[in-house]
């Protein structure tokens, strides 16, 4: 359903905010990307979204390609942006209206759909008040209510729940859910918050410096951190530290160090036998503890310093 | 597939969008309003001039009621970009040139309802126009395609600069500077020569000398610009002129658009 293929952007200063990625999205599945601020994400959307130019590569959505024929890519497509884009002085009801007239969907048909979908989404008592008076998070389900009204086949969700209260994220997040599971639809979406990535997507690429640097399922990911993680804190240079538990044979080349914080997957090894490894080499740790290794893990490895290959 | 739903889909949204901005259709018609219901009254009794002298402000200031509010409508673009739906509409499977176009459309129409209500405070307050059908129909054509060049302008312009702030800062060079070249309060004959040159390469010079010519039946405006003798003829060229420009700035407000928006 998508699919970029060596897609690139270099800006006109020389920035390579996008080098060579490829992947492909099945239809019906949720694929997310993810990646630090400045990886490349929002630009890789603006080009399947058709607003940003690819300077290399190509790009297709539902086998348009969305260099030659980007009116066709935008009427299989849907946007929720990232920051607020509506008619703040229009009602909710003709901002869907509007999106509706504008993909061509037939007019009664069109009611019904924004009647269905404003009930879904929990909107439906607001349509008929202008978009201005809505909170955040009332504004963000209209959003994603607009970017249904017109039966996409593509979604392209662009940080969708970033800037809203930890518990209207909550509810937004179990909607988007709900789609997951209640329609064909084939949702992209960027996110830095890694618990939502893990609960929506069913695919994650981790982009960083404009590259691809890992794509897998979620589960996958987490699994080549092994089963447990051991995490300490050291007082010295934690290249140094990672240096001698390398010597010793404790860590491989994917243990990392975010400041003072060292993070070593075990792997095979156990627990016990790690800590009292670590103990023996004489790293000095100010605290030791162990723990499952989460997205967080995964992404700190990928995008992180990489203080084991340096050390 | 036409183009013609979606441009009256954006027109209609623009529209009302407009219609919940009252600023948008009355702050403009202040200045004009007092300018051909007080200022030129005034000016008549100050200066011992007669009725021909107030009509011939009165039609100067639809010179200045034209750009002002076409610039205001292009505002309306920077905050449909900052903080409006401009890229939801950018991402909709129609051609972004007619964004621009729905934008047009409403400007004209909102200007037209200005142009009328100041022809009215002007009848209301006296001041005499004389004109017939013919000289109705130059007025509508000049004051149309004049109309259609400085929202070309000012969409140009707001696809150009980021902030509001700059935007309103260029505001007074480009609606206020060339009004008081272009034979607004007096002919241009009566500048210094090199700026009587320079007002004929003006548009809104072509523009208002058309204005006077089709509401006030007074071709002295074209005679000042071509010096030639067959009024029909200077007022085709005058006219052409201000078409080219309409033309000209509706093609590059249009390129820039879609160039600003497909980084």
């Amino acid at each position: 359903m998508i699919s970029a293929s060596r897609l690139s952007k270099t800006y006109p200063d020389g920035t390579e905010a996008v080098r060579a990625v490829d992947f492909e999205v099945a239809p019906g599945e949720v694929f997310g990307l993810l990646g630090p601020n400045g990886a490349g994400k929002s630009t890789t959307i603006g080009m399947l979204t058709t607003t940003i130019r690819p300077t290399g590569g190509t790009a297709r959505l539902a086998g348009f390609d969305v260099a030659k024929e980007p009116l066709a890519a935008r009427a299989v497509s849907s946007v929720v942006f990232q920051e607020p884009v509506v008619d703040r002085s229009l009602t909710g009801r003709r901002n869907l209206e509007l999106h509706a007239q504008l993909w061509r969907v037939d007019r009664r048909e069109a009611a019904s759909r924004i009647g269905e979908l404003a009930a879904v989404l929990g909107v439906a008592d607001l349509l008929d008040r202008a978009v201005g008076s809505y909170s955040g998070g009332e504004r963000r389900r209209l959003e994603l209510a607009r970017a249904l009204v017109s039966r996409p086949q593509v979604l392209f969700l662009d940080e969708p729940t970033v800037g809203l209260d930890p518990r209207i994220r909550a509810e937004l997040l179990e909607v988007i859910a709900g789609l997951r599971t209640t329609s064909e639809l084939t949702i992209l979406l960027t996110t830095h918050y890694l618990d939502e990535a893990e609960k929506l997507c069913n695919r994650l690429a981790i982009m960083h410096a404009g590259r691809i640097v890992a794509l897998d399922t979620p589960a996958a990911l987490l699994a080549r951190l092994g089963r447990e993680i051991v995490e300490l804190r050291v007082p010295g240079d934690p290249a140094d530290a990672i240096a001698s538990l390398r010597s010793h044979g404790i860590v491989d080349g994917d243990g990392f160090a975010v400041g003072s914080t060292l993070t070593l997957p075990l792997h095979d090894r156990s627990a016990a036998d790690a800590v009292a490894a670590i103990g023996d080499a004489g790293v000095g740790a100010t605290s030791i503890s162990t723990r499952r290794p989460t997205l967080d893990d995964v992404y700190l490895r990928l995008t992180g310093g990489r203080l084991a290959e340096a050390a | 597939m036409s183009a013609l739903a979606p441009t009256v889909t954006l027109a209609r949204r623009r529209f009302e969008l407009t219609t919940r901005t009252p600023r948008e259709l009355f702050v403009p018609l202040l200045t004009p309003i007092l300018f051909a219901a007080v200022i030129a009254p005034a000016l008549k009794v100050a200066l011992h001039t007669g009725s021909a002298y107030e009509a011939f402000v009165a039609t100067g200031t639809i010179g200045l009621l034209i750009p002002l509010n076409t610039m205001f409508s292009g505002l309306s673009v920077i905050v449909d970009r900052e903080t409006g739906a401009q890229r939801e509409l950018l991402a909709a499977p129609v051609p972004r040139g007619l964004l621009p176009l729905g934008n047009l459309a409403v400007a004209l129409l909102v200007t037209a309802f200005q142009v009328i209500t100041l022809i009215a405070v002007a009848l209301a307050r006296g001041i005499d126009f004389h004109t017939d059908a013919v000289g109705i129909a130059w007025f509508v054509a000049a004051a149309s395609a004049f109309a259609v060049g400085m929202y070309g302008v000012a969409e140009t312009l707001a696809a150009r600069v980021p902030k509001a702030e700059e935007y309103i800062a260029r505001v007074p060079a480009i609606a206020i500077v060339p009004w008081f070249l272009a034979g607004s309060l007096f002919p241009i004959n009566a500048l210094p020569g090199f700026l009587t040159w320079f007002a004929k390469f003006l548009p809104l010079t072509h523009g208002l000398a058309l204005v006077r010519y089709g509401l006030l039946r007074d071709s002295s405006g074209l005679h000042n610009i071509w010096s030639m003798g067959n009024t029909t003829a200077m007022a085709a060229l005058s006219l052409g002129v201000v078409l080219l420009f309409a033309a000209a700035l509706t093609v590059v407000s249009i390129r820039v658009f879609t160039r600003r928006a497909l980084r």
